[in-house]
């Protein structure tokens, strides 16, 4: 009996957090207030920028400085087909934006793989400068009149009963935000993944042992790519105004900020970054609007110096020792 | 014929403050392995101490040159010595501290001096035009391409001709050794740090006679300096120089010919580096 | 067939010249060990051999086929294996995670990235007969950057052998052992097999004795001696070049 008892306490130990983030993320912001839900959502669009941008550093361990050229990218290819075309369709405008941040991944990591080391942060981040330029100087970029493009509505799935409120929208977030962790996952446990955390140990070590380091580099910025464009297209339609500043080296510094508090390599630190840099942006915006960057680079610079592990390492810490306690098999 | 001699006169100016600019992050990139992303950062605080010296105290320009210098300096090694120092084997973490700093920086310039932004000043001394060959010419140019040259020619007989070039040199080559060999390293680290820092806020307040000072210099300028030293190559003032006169030039003669595309033709230089060569015009091998 | 010629080998650094006019050529199933003083060039050819490094001139064949030029990886699938003089293990993986990663590198499921590693059953048999025969099974869960020099070294060996290569290049395996770790790795290479053969750069006699079928001797980048390991103890020229070492030449017991 006592074995019984130590295998269903294991099992607890084991998906008590799972359970308690689905309540957290599936049921709690059923209840909130609308501008809350709203916070919510950005943060599950950011959780997946986040997590894409931790796939290409905390495990192929490549510093890609301009991740948000991918973000925007998705974004201007929902924002450019309403205001072109009309067609608001969801079904189209997913699709086109995931491949337009792919495709624009795959030419600025050909370009950026030329070269190794520092040249290589270097060129990842003017590239996203140059889009920035673009964006901000092709007049067909943008709604007339102004930067970027505005009224972007909320995206039309085929479904004629469906009438969006806040809710909904989060919803669909959130069905997207599982799916794409699903696949982190499975990729970062894949030998795919595990390759491409030997290509961040030893490079050298890795040719030696047959791998084209090459290939797994690019085919990994194009993947991290075309998630960070996912999160691009949802943003568009959550912003409704898509802008060159989310191109920009500002939009790139958030995922940055969130794996390196959070905690780099692993699978819940980018989104637990996400979260606490969505929200703590959102109270800094009630008290101290215009020292909100001094806040982040703040933390950022804490975190690197003092918390390398990030919030998960603590994280862990605490519910290991809940484990031990108990006596579960985890321990 | 005189729009060809302004643009290319133009074009070595430009250069020139681009050649300021870069120099300190190449050789603190070659020589340290450190890539500081706030290094315009630093040109843009040594803008703004300038501006202070030099229009809102009303005291000489070149005062305020070397106080910008100082001030970004003195910064730039504290980054240097309290931070960066710690992260010795950690490049991905260096760059991305650097990157902190930028919002930091940034954020505590336009604190201080507010959003507005600073127009163009210069020494009165130095106003006024000079007759090149019958064209009339700013001389604030002129002494920009002349700063320019003998910054360049310092930093460059301290890299090639003395003791501590040498000693730069190795340490880029094989720290172990270096060290190995008693030479005091870090000491060494913190002047380069120092100067590059310094030779960025003097840029800087150089730089404001075309440009003016405002807060987004933080960024434009690391974005500019990145492209001179991918352009030029890494490590090297000659590097550093052949990149800013390059882009200089690229950039003053692009606008003139090309206006509606002023503002690719230095990233389209980047480019078409990278994929021909992409060490650099006189960088070594990546 | 001989398993490697390389043929007139010359690899210049700006003025110095690493590698002069090097040629020699490895039967299948022999054991030859390069020896030679610090800087005479053994890295770099191993270097050249392996793909890390182009050479300035002279071509590398593998089994009659030439690959100077080929890439690093490709010569992996064609059954070159190495370990490194410096060692360059994943030092923040776990020991089985090296096993599994260095176990991938020659099959084509290593671009799949949706079913997880722990799904390959063979795979994990094979990583266990691989750590095994290093005896690390035991120390599989630690990461590689607690494990004493002498595991590591017994690890990156493991993981060369972990794609049943044709050439087996050993650079200085015996660096930073102790007299029973060596004798260990000695034991290792001649329990190798003769399908097997094995390229050796080392400084230690006792392993180069011990196991050499035939030795070289490199002097600034030059082959100055080649033949079996009692020619080369007589070799005057040798003698001299190890002044001072010919007691350690002469004391080594044969076999």
């Amino acid at each position: 009996m006592a074995a019984r008892g130590s295998l269903l306490q294991g099992l607890i130990t084991r998906f008590l957090p799972w359970i308690g983030a689905g309540v957290v993320l599936g049921i709690l912001p059923a209840l909130l207030p609308s501008y809350m839900q709203s916070i919510c959502t950005k943060f599950l669009i950011f959780a997946i920028f986040a997590t894409s941008f931790d796939l290409i550093y905390g495990h192929a361990g490549l510093l890609s400085l301009g991740h948000a050229a991918f973000f925007g990218a998705g974004g201007y290819a929902v924002g450019v087909l309403m205001l072109h075309t009309g067609i608001t369709s969801f079904w189209v405008g997913l699709p086109l934006g995931i491949v337009v941040a792919a495709v624009i991944a795959a030419l600025f990591g050909f370009i950026s793989l030329r070269v190794s080391g520092m040249y290589f942060l270097l060129v990842t981040f003017a590239l996203a400068q140059l889009l920035y330029s673009i964006a901000w100087n092709w007049l067909w970029l943008n709604s007339s009149g102004m930067q970027g493009i505005a009224g972007i509505p909320l995206p039309d799935l085929g479904i004629p009963s469906l009438t969006w409120n806040t809710t909904y929208f989060y919803y669909l977030v959130l069905i997207f935000f599982c799916i794409c962790f699903y696949l982190v996952y499975r990729i970062m446990n894949s030998p795919f993944g595990y390759a491409l955390r030997g290509i961040r140990e030893s490079e050298i070590r890795m040719q030696a042992l047959g791998y084209n380091t090459w290939l797994y580099k690019f085919i990994i910025f194009v993947v991290t790519g075309a998630f960070a464009g996912l999160g691009g297209v949802l943003f568009a339609y959550f912003n409704r105004l898509i802008s060159p500043v989310y191109l920009g080296v500002g939009t790139s510094f958030l995922p940055m900020c969130m794996v390196i508090i959070g905690g780099s390599g692993t699978r819940i630190g980018p989104v637990i970054g996400a979260m606490v840099i969505i929200f703590v942006e959102y109270f800094s915006s009630l008290f101290t609007p215009e020292r909100w960057p001094l806040i982040l680079g703040g933390a950022f610079v804490v975190a690197i110096m003092y918390a390398r592990g990030g919030i998960v390492i603590y994280l862990s810490r605490f519910w290991k020792q809940i484990g031990y306690r108990h006596g579960s098999i985890e321990g | 014929m005189e729009v060809f001699a302004r643009n290319l006169l133009n074009g070595i100016s430009f250069g020139m403050v681009l050649f300021l600019a870069g120099s300190g992050l190449s050789v603190v990139m070659g020589v340290m392995g450190v890539t500081n992303l706030a290094h315009g950062a630093l040109y843009m605080l040594g803008g703004y101490v300038g501006w202070t010296v030099a229009i809102h105290y009303g005291m000489n320009f070149w005062l305020a040159v070397f106080l910008g210098g100082l001030v970004s300096g003195l910064i730039g090694l504290s980054i240097e010595r309290i931070f960066l120092r710690h992260l010795y084997k950690q490049p991905n973490e260096q760059v991305l501290l650097t990157f902190g700093f930028v919002y930091i920086i940034t954020n505590l310039c336009i604190w201080i001096w507010g959003g507005r932004p600073r127009m163009q000043f210069a020494s009165p001394a130095l106003s006024g035009l000079l007759n090149i060959f019958g064209m009339p010419y700013p001389i604030t140019r002129l002494v920009i391409i002349a700063i320019g040259l003998i910054v360049a020619i310092v930093l460059w007989w301290l890299q090639d001709r003395t003791r501590i070039g040498a000693i730069i040199r190795a340490g880029m080559d094989d720290k172990e050794m270096t060290m190995g060999l008693g030479i005091n390293l870090e000491r060494v680290s913190m002047l380069v740090f120092f100067l590059a820092a310094f030779v960025a806020g003097v840029a800087g307040v150089v730089g404001a006679q075309l440009m003016g000072v405002h807060s987004i210099l933080g960024l434009d300028i690391l974005l500019v300096a990145l492209i001179v030293v991918i352009v030029g190559g890494m490590g090297s003032v000659q590097g550093a120089l052949s990149g800013g006169i390059s882009i200089g030039l690229i950039d003053t003669f692009g606008k003139s010919l090309f206006p509606q595309f002023a503002m690719f033709t230095m990233y389209l230089a980047m480019i078409v580096i990278l994929l021909v060569k992409p060490s650099g015009i006189l960088g070594r091998r990546v | 067939m001989e398993a490697l010629r390389v043929d007139s080998l010359s690899k210049d650094f700006g003025g110095v010249h690493a590698l002069s006019s090097v040629s020699f050529s490895v039967g299948t199933g022999e054991r030859l060990v390069v020896i030679g003083p610090n800087g005479a060039g053994k890295t770099t050819l191993f270097n050249v051999i392996n793909g890390q490094l182009s050479p300035t001139s002279g071509r590398v064949f593998f089994f009659e086929q030439d690959i100077t030029n080929m890439p690093t990886h490709q010569r992996a699938h064609l059954g070159q294996a190495r370990s490194f003089q410096i060692v360059s293990l994943f030092l923040n993986l776990t020991v089985l995670d090296n096993a599994l990663i260095a176990l991938h590198g020659t099959k084509p499921s290593r671009f799949q990235m949706f079913w997880p590693m722990n799904g390959y059953r063979n795979l994990m048999d094979e990583a266990r007969k691989n750590l095994d025969a290093g005896m690390l099974w035991e120390k599989r869960d630690e990461i590689v950057k607690n494990l004493s020099h002498g595991e590591q070294r017994r690890l990156e060996i493991a993981l060369s052998l972990a794609q049943n290569p044709k050439l087996l290049l050993l650079d200085e395996p015996s660096s930073g052992l102790t007299r029973d770790e060596s004798s260990e790795v000695i034991g290792l290479i001649k329990n190798l097999g003769s399908k097997i053969t094995v390229l050796i750069v080392d400084h230690d006699m006792n392993l180069v004795f011990g196991v050499a079928d035939r030795i070289i001797v490199l002097h600034y980048g030059q082959v100055i001696a080649d033949g079996t390991p009692e020619v080369i103890r007589a070799d005057p020229r040798v003698r001299e070049i190890y002044m001072g070492m010919e007691e350690c030449i002469d004391h080594v017991g044969v076999g």
